[in-house]
């Protein structure tokens, strides 16, 4: 990977209680680029994704050893501000979660709680957010209406706005279509793609033609290792590991 | 899903070989008919066309299929994508040995000239590779191919002879004129067709291993 590196692990595991969660996962993510993480069920691909911005941190007898880093800065080290380490590794999650409130409240919640007050700032942020969601067309006209009376697509698109509102550099996307019909999929896919230019992606997904279709950069993971991490293309048209070549074609998982 | 999808996929394969081996014994089937001045036989090879032409078609169809409706990834996609390669070049041999096969008609009616020169045994050549290419397909086996250059080289050394002794007998003798360019043009249809196994050769390594290689 010739592309400078946002985000960095080495020598990273993760127990939840006895269960070693990740092990010994060292990998590198290039920045503006889209990163899939693939696996079966359980090998640790959404545990790696919430270790991004320490999301694991919020469940009990989590232990951690390795070093992560973000933007050349270990993110566990002693003082690292974690709602300013959330606001610039955001989270996309797999079921929409809008507030329930407006869709304009939705975008501004962000900003506010980071001290923006002024009510023509918040118009601007609010507009730029879903604009560059995708989504500015489709509701502009009823920003006042619940996020609720939206479709789960919308919805999604909106979750990703609210991600983009408080400016960040990364987006983690935890199955993001995995609720959603192919149409909605479709759109979201097309917004992958256009984030890349302003923001690095990380997405999880257990869809590989989705990974293919959307990332630059592919890992596969399993029961806790990273088997195998490298550019799309490579991972799907030839593989080095043969674990990786067997779940790809479908011969496991 | 993925076992119904294995299974299409080993069958198609084997459908895929028999399809080479058909055109391989048409091809076979005109040169004998050619060296044995048989026009019957040759009308046989000719008469093969329109199965060899449907048997392209529904091979192709089964790939497109699989690629549609079963996104193959990884040595899967490269199967297919090399059993795409595997039907044109069976194509194109099997449709040689029609070319050659048509030719019989208009050189039987007088003896050969110098044996047919080195005919028979390029065909012989080409002919092994042919096999090898496409037994390597079958058996995911690059060791076959291994030598496939060297092979080739000694296929164009083969024609660019016939090419010179044949222009030689035109020389000496005007009347040898048909004949000779007949010789001429069947050397480079068999290096064609040796052309067509390299292809595949190229194709089978990179469905075993994923890397591009030129046989030259």
């Amino acid at each position: 990977m010739s592309e400078s590196t946002i985000i960095s692990t080495q020598n990273l595991n993760l127990w939840y209680n006895e269960k070693h969660a990740l092990q010994s996962v060292s990998m590198r993510i290039p920045q503006n680029k889209v990163t899939a993480l693939i696996g079966p069920s359980g090998c640790g691909k959404s545990t790696l994704l919430r270790c991004f911005n320490r999301l694991n941190d919020l469940i009990d007898h989590v232990k951690i050893t390795g070093e992560i880093t973000f933007d050349n800065e270990n993110i566990h080290a002693p003082g690292t501000d974690v709602v300013y380490l959330r606001k610039k590794v955001g989270m996309v999650f797999q079921k929409p979660n809008p507030f329930p409130k407006s869709i304009y409240e939705n975008i501004a919640y962000g900003p506010r709680v980071h001290g923006v007050r002024d009510k023509g700032e918040l118009d601007r942020i609010v507009e730029q957010s879903l604009r560059h969601a995708a989504i500015w067309d489709e509701v502009k006209d009823r920003l006042n209406d619940s996020a609720l009376g939206l479709s789960g697509g919308q919805q999604q698109r909106l979750c990703i706005a609210r991600t983009l509102a408080v400016e960040p550099e990364v987006i983690l996307m935890d199955e993001p279509c995995s609720a959603l019909d192919p149409i909605a999929t479709a759109k979201i896919e097309n917004l992958i793609e256009m984030l890349k230019e302003e923001y690095t992606v990380i997405i999880v997904t257990h869809n590989m033609q989705q990974a293919a279709r959307v990332s630059d950069y592919t890992g596969f993971m399993y029961l806790g290792k990273l088997i195998e991490c490298g550019r799309t293309s490579d991972i799907f048209e030839h593989p080095k590991e043969e674990l990786t070549e067997n779940y790809i074609t479908g011969r496991f998982g | 899903m993925a076992e119904k999808f294995h299974t299409e996929l080993k069958n198609l394969k084997k459908d895929t070989v028999a399809m080479a081996h058909f055109a391989r014994d048409m091809l076979r089937t005109a040169v004998d008919a050619l060296i044995r001045q048989d026009k019957d036989l040759a009308v046989s090879v000719v008469a093969k066309k329109d199965a060899l032409r449907d048997m392209e078609v529904k091979l192709e169809d089964r790939c497109y299929q699989l690629i549609a409706l079963d996104q193959p990834m990884a040595k899967d996609m490269r199967i297919i994508v090399c059993t795409l390669k595997v039907v044109s070049a069976s194509m194109r041999i099997g449709r040689y040995g029609k070319v050659i096969a048509n030719i019989v008609k208009d050189i039987s009616d007088k003896p050969h000239i110098s044996h047919m020169m080195s005919i028979p045994h390029m065909a012989d050549l080409a002919m092994e590779m042919i096999d090898d290419s496409v037994k390597a397909y079958e058996m995911d086996s690059i060791a076959l191919i291994s030598d496939f250059s060297a092979r080739d080289d000694t296929i164009d050394a083969l024609r660019h002879s016939i090419f010179r002794e044949g222009i030689t007998h035109m020389m000496e003798d005007p009347k040898t004129i048909s004949r000779c360019t007949h010789y001429i043009m069947v050397a480079r249809y068999l290096e064609r067709c040796a052309d067509h196994a390299c292809k595949i050769a190229e194709n089978v390594h990179y469905m075993n291993t994923g890397e591009r290689i030129e046989i030259h």
